[in-house]
């Protein structure tokens, strides 16, 4: 039997990696390295490499299976399909569009995506978001408004121009592994690297200078260090007058941040945070790089807006090496909100209030009544089924009671529905609350495009078939449209994707036949466009072309150490996991590497508790309380505890609390109490 | 040519270990060890020139062959004294010794072409050059790191 090598994109972080898998005789039994792919060089992380341990696993869900009573029965795709399409007809008939919501999944294709916020809104619905709201929803709103454009404004190898790198909240060396060779070959080019971290991360071990910043307190030394670039003159005046709006504002606003201001509040010495202002504004090229530690606050947006100032007023934007990177959490979270499966966008960006996006939908899709507006997100979905706003749910690929803040709160919400359709590849602690389940295919056994962090937009091709009865989501969502009396008639991703070519701008030639082994950076508006790896070169997408200085104050967390609770809880990813864990734990080669759920305590606090190394402790908050083990660390500050979210219960403890604008839960910061299981 | 570990360079994320047992059938030859959440080291056979454990092995399992250190596992008893025997505790056994084979006869080791960081190498001179390399930008530079 042949055995053959086929490329496809690695199905983890969204740095976006050549994964070739091996097949003999129609099993993946091996991974080959891809010395040529333009950002992982062959290079994989411990994911990538345990992730044929995901397609051979004997979790796989691989058959339809509905609840009746408490048991799951194995039903038939025909009868699931007709259900599925009945429930949902029904809950429009009775209830309205608004009563349905939709989560499509940030691990699947661009197309898979596209057809699922189509279905949502050609049924009338506007109630469609992914989990983009779960970690970068700030990043949208906040960099739309100062730059006009939300994506990474240079791709990931552009790093290793930069003179002086800063990062902040991100702990990509565990995260996004594979970018660490970009930062090594800047540092061997003589770059400062400069990371803000409440912990010491294996990324802060990269720093040239380390910023312990307590949790939730960014603004501050963001605002502290524009205020410094100021008062000391390394502003780009040039650039602040020829591409700029609102600098007087800001430097007005800044009046009360000095540095010694900072240091109280952030806990970082002001001489540290001179060092770190002067080596961003004053090298020839300074990039930012940041991810969750910025966006999963209350402030969210606010921090956001923060860096595109301080980027705004040194002129680092539009040029090699410079640039505001946020780096994605998942594979396909850059195309999920590209293919407008948001809130408050249609495909490309288009905003949902305005009445030319419908319009123009309404002409491209021929449908009628397509809702204006911004509809609900994935959290307020959530708080709709617990007050009977949503009535009828279908999930694609995400595991909301683990991966949404506060999950007795959404466990709750679910189990009101009046149905519930989870679509994934294993059984989740969603689709346990679940009416029916449908078996879909993983990235491997299915093709299309996944768009990486850079927004590399690269064609992924089917490995292997799909186990047993499951079907690839494309299918699947085609089969549910087609049952709800719309015409969803795609022979595959390439005629999706030919049709996203036509709807979407920015993927305008971005064509099957152009996708070769490297991808093309969006936005490509033409078929002889070579890409735009590099934004914002001439002018920002704002109406006017410039960007957009918009001042912040900063703002306490909404949750504040209390007697009760004297802890910060801050969470986090560990390098061999990935979000709620339903691949990784799974893994074995990963799951034995970090089988248990752990508190990193420092040494100081643990000894004043009486809690030794590697013992069970009960981490509480106002909401829950989940054990783990204790690891006594120095990595993290006295006051402050870190747990990895990987393993259901750690999102019991955290908090609900949200961002106002963009909606996203302060995943970051809780006010939490660790004791003694005694 | 052995596998040469840039320590500064490592960020402990264990893809070559997940790599390594995945090519060796679940036997992985390359442990990472953490040290005080500061740094951590891959460890794995250095393929000594003057290697104790094929000095030791009397089956003739270990034997040096040019620049590595090469294993027949058909000869091996799992006696584990090649354990014992390594200085820098890479060897192990159950009932067959397990040490870095170099992936022979691939090109590269899997450890090598799967690191995120580039930390390790199969040049015995990458990491010195690094370092050259770094000191002589400093010279240049007025004794100072460049901003």
């Amino acid at each position: 039997m042949p055995r053959s090598t086929v490329s496809t994109v690695c199905p983890y972080c969204a740095v976006g990696c050549g994964l070739q898998i091996t097949t003999e005789r129609g099993v993946a039994t091996g991974i080959e390295y891809n010395p040529q792919h333009p950002v992982s060089h062959g290079a994989l992380c411990p994911k990538g490499n345990a992730s044929l341990e995901v397609i051979n696993n004997k979790d796989r869900l691989t058959f339809p299976m509905k609840k009746v009573g408490d048991i799951w029965a194995r039903i038939s795709w025909e009868e699931a399909l007709d259900l599925v399409g009945q429930r949902l007809s029904k809950a429009l008939r009775d209830w309205g569009p608004e009563s349905l919501g939709f989560l499509a999944s940030s691990k699947c294709t661009n197309e898979e995506n596209y057809l699922i916020e189509k279905l949502a809104r050609t049924i009338g619905s506007r109630n469609v978001d992914n989990c983009a709201r779960l970690c970068h929803a700030p990043s949208v709103v906040g960099l739309n408004r100062s730059l006009g454009a939300a994506g990474m404004t240079n791709p990931i190898p552009d790093l290793a121009n930069s003179r002086c790198i800063f990062i902040i909240g991100s702990n990509l060396a565990e995260n996004h592994p594979v970018i660490t060779q970009w930062i090594h070959r800047a540092k061997d080019a003589g770059a400062v690297v400069i990371v803000a971290d409440p912990r010491y991360t294996p990324t802060a071990w990269l720093a040239d200078i380390f910023l312990q910043i307590r949790p939730g307190t960014d603004v501050a030394l963001l605002n502290a260090m524009a205020r410094l670039i100021i008062d000391e003159g390394w502003i780009d005046e040039k650039f602040i007058a020829a591409r700029t709006t609102g600098y007087t504002g800001l430097v007005e606003a800044l009046k009360g941040c000095s540095a010694e201001w900072a240091e109280g509040i952030c806990g970082i010495p002001a001489q540290r945070i001179f060092q770190s202002a002067e080596a961003y504004a004053l090298s020839p090229a300074s990039s930012i790089v940041y991810s969750m530690g910025i966006t999963q606050h209350t402030t969210g947006t606010d921090n956001v807006q923060a860096l595109a100032n301080l980027a705004l007023i040194c002129g680092q934007l539009g040029r090699e090496g410079t640039g505001v990177l946020p780096l994605r959490g998942q594979n396909n979270v850059q195309g999920a909100c590209d293919m407008g499966a948001l809130a408050e966008f249609y495909p490309g960006y288009r905003p949902a209030d305005d009445p030319a996006t419908v319009e123009s939908f309404s002409m491209a899709w021929d449908a009628q009544s397509l809702p204006l507006g911004r509809g609900l997100t994935a959290p307020e979905m959530i708080d709709g089924a617990n007050d009977g706003r949503i009535k009828a749910m279908y999930i694609v690929g995400e595991d909301p009671v683990n991966s949404e803040s506060n999950s007795r709160h959404v466990k709750e919400a679910l189990s009101s529905l009046e149905f519930l359709v989870v679509q994934d590849i294993f059984m989740t602690s969603t689709s346990q609350l679940a009416d029916l389940v449908l078996p879909a295919a993983c990235w491997a056994e299915k093709e299309g495009t996944f768009t990486s962090t850079e927004r590399r937009v690269q064609w992924t091709n089917l490995a292997v078939r799909p186990p047993g009865e499951a079907r690839s989501d494309l299918w699947i969502v085609c089969e549910v449209a087609n049952r709800m009396g719309l015409n969803f008639d795609y022979a595959g991703a390439e005629e999706v994707l030919s049709e996203i070519n036509r709807t979407v701008p920015a993927y305008r030639g971005v064509t099957r036949s152009r996708l070769n082994a490297t991808g093309i950076i969006w936005p490509c508006p033409n078929q002889d466009h070579p890409g735009t790896p590099i934004l914002h070169i001439e002018a920002f997408k704002t109406m006017d072309g410039r960007g957009r200085i918009l001042p912040v104050s900063f703002r306490h967390p909404a949750e504040g150490p209390s007697d009760e609770f004297p802890f910060t809880l801050t969470t986090g990813r560990i390098a061999v996991h990935h979000n709620a864990g339903s691949m990784t734990r799974r893994s074995p080669s990963l799951a034995e590497r970090e089988p248990e759920p752990f508190a990193e305590i420092n040494p100081m606090d643990a000894r004043r508790l009486g809690i030794s190394q590697g013992e069970m402790v009960n981490v509480t908050t106002a909401r829950g309380m989940m054990e783990a083990l204790a690891r006594i660390s120095e990595r993290v500050p006295s006051g402050v505890v870190f747990m990895p979210f990987h393993f259901p219960g750690a999102n019991i403890l955290t908090s609900g609390a949200r961002d106002e604008v963009a909606g996203i839960p302060e995943f970051k910061v809780a006010a939490c109490n660790i004791a003694r299981r005694d | 040519m052995p596998v040469y570990v840039d320590v500064l360079r490592c960020i402990g994320c264990k893809a070559c270990e997940v790599a390594c047992k995945r090519e060796h059938n679940g036997k992985p030859h390359i442990a990472v060890l953490p040290a005080e959440g500061r740094a951590a080291v891959p460890l794995l056979c250095h393929h000594c020139k003057d290697a104790t454990c094929a000095l030791v092995c009397y089956s003739g399992a270990l034997t040096t062959d040019g620049d590595r250190v090469s294993f027949d596992a058909a000869k091996c008893t799992g006696c584990g004294i090649c354990a014992l025997a390594c200085p820098f505790g890479v060897i192990w056994s159950d009932k067959l010794a397990h040490k870095c084979d170099l992936c022979y006869p691939a090109e590269l080791p899997s450890c090598v072409a799967t690191c995120p960081a580039q930390a390790l190498s199969t040049d015995y001179d990458v990491v010195s050059r690094r370092v050259r390399y770094k000191a002589a930008q400093a010279s240049v530079i007025e004794g100072k790191r460049s901003i």
